[in-house]
């Protein structure tokens, strides 16, 4: 796992303490451990671990469902910039 | 995963789907204490922004009742696998001291999509929440249209 990706899965753990780890598949959303407000703070985070500048307005839910999802998306070296792309259309 | 009930369409004759929001103000005061205002840029407009600011500083509690109504106000979209497009959603305090919401770009979009022209909002804080609750006013459905939407 890339270490922006650990950093972000610990992010998740650290608020949800009844949690000891987060299978990759794991739907997020559903599982209420991303919400409304924290995606504001979640962005802040990919940012920050991916070096790629998300639009909020425009990210779908799908991109960040899983943490396959965002690896895929944010931290794969190709797919990083087909999800930079995708999120900043 | 059980296959889940569908909700009927919205529409017909005094229909509204609510929704409605609680906002912690430990919550919202950690992320401005650890990010500062340039956060809530991110969701609010400068504004509302400029609504939530007292002589010493942004209002916490102001900023909650903001992003609860934000949010409420999203909820009565009904829109699948989209976040909530914060700055899209502008709620901003009337004259009288009431809070109007204003839908642009993407939220327009979502709100057209749904059969909704506007969306009204009230919102209520004491100490150390914020909630609000939101109902949207559908637009007029085209003559010779059924009373039950399908949108």
């Amino acid at each position: 796992m890339a270490d922006g990706l650990q950093q972000v899965k610990n992010w998740i753990l650290e608020r949800h303490p009844e949690r000891q780890d987060i299978a990759p598949d794991l739907d997020l959303i559903e599982n209420r451990l991303i919400d409304s407000l924290s995606f504001v703070e979640f962005v802040f985070l990919l940012e920050q671990e991916s070096g790629v500048s998300i639009q909020m307005e425009t990210l779908e839910v799908d991109a960040i469902r899983t943490l396959a999802a965002i690896e895929t998306h944010f931290f794969a070296a190709a797919g990083a910039t087909a999800g930079a792309e995708a999120v900043q259309a | 995963m059980p296959a889940r009930p569908v909700a009927p369409p919205a529409g017909g004759l005094g229909w509204a789907n609510l929704g409605m929001d609680i906002v912690s103000v430990n919550r919202v005061r950690r992320l401005l204490d650890q990010y500062g205002e340039r956060f809530f840029e991110r969701m609010l407009t400068p504004g509302e922004l400029a609504d939530c600011r007292t002589s010493t500083g942004l209002d916490v509690l102001s900023l909650c009742g903001r992003i609860a109504a934000k949010e409420a106000a999203f909820k009565t979209l009904r829109v699948r696998g989209r976040f909530l497009p914060w700055p899209d959603i502008v709620v901003r305090r009337s004259d009288g001291g009431w809070p109007l919401v204003e839908l642009r770009g993407a939220a327009a979009e979502m709100a057209s999509g749904s059969g909704i022209a506007e969306i009204t909002v009230s919102i209520s804080h004491d100490v150390d929440y914020a909630v609000a609750v939101a109902a949207p006013v559908l637009a007029p459905l085209p003559a010779n249209t059924p009373t039950t939407r399908t949108t």
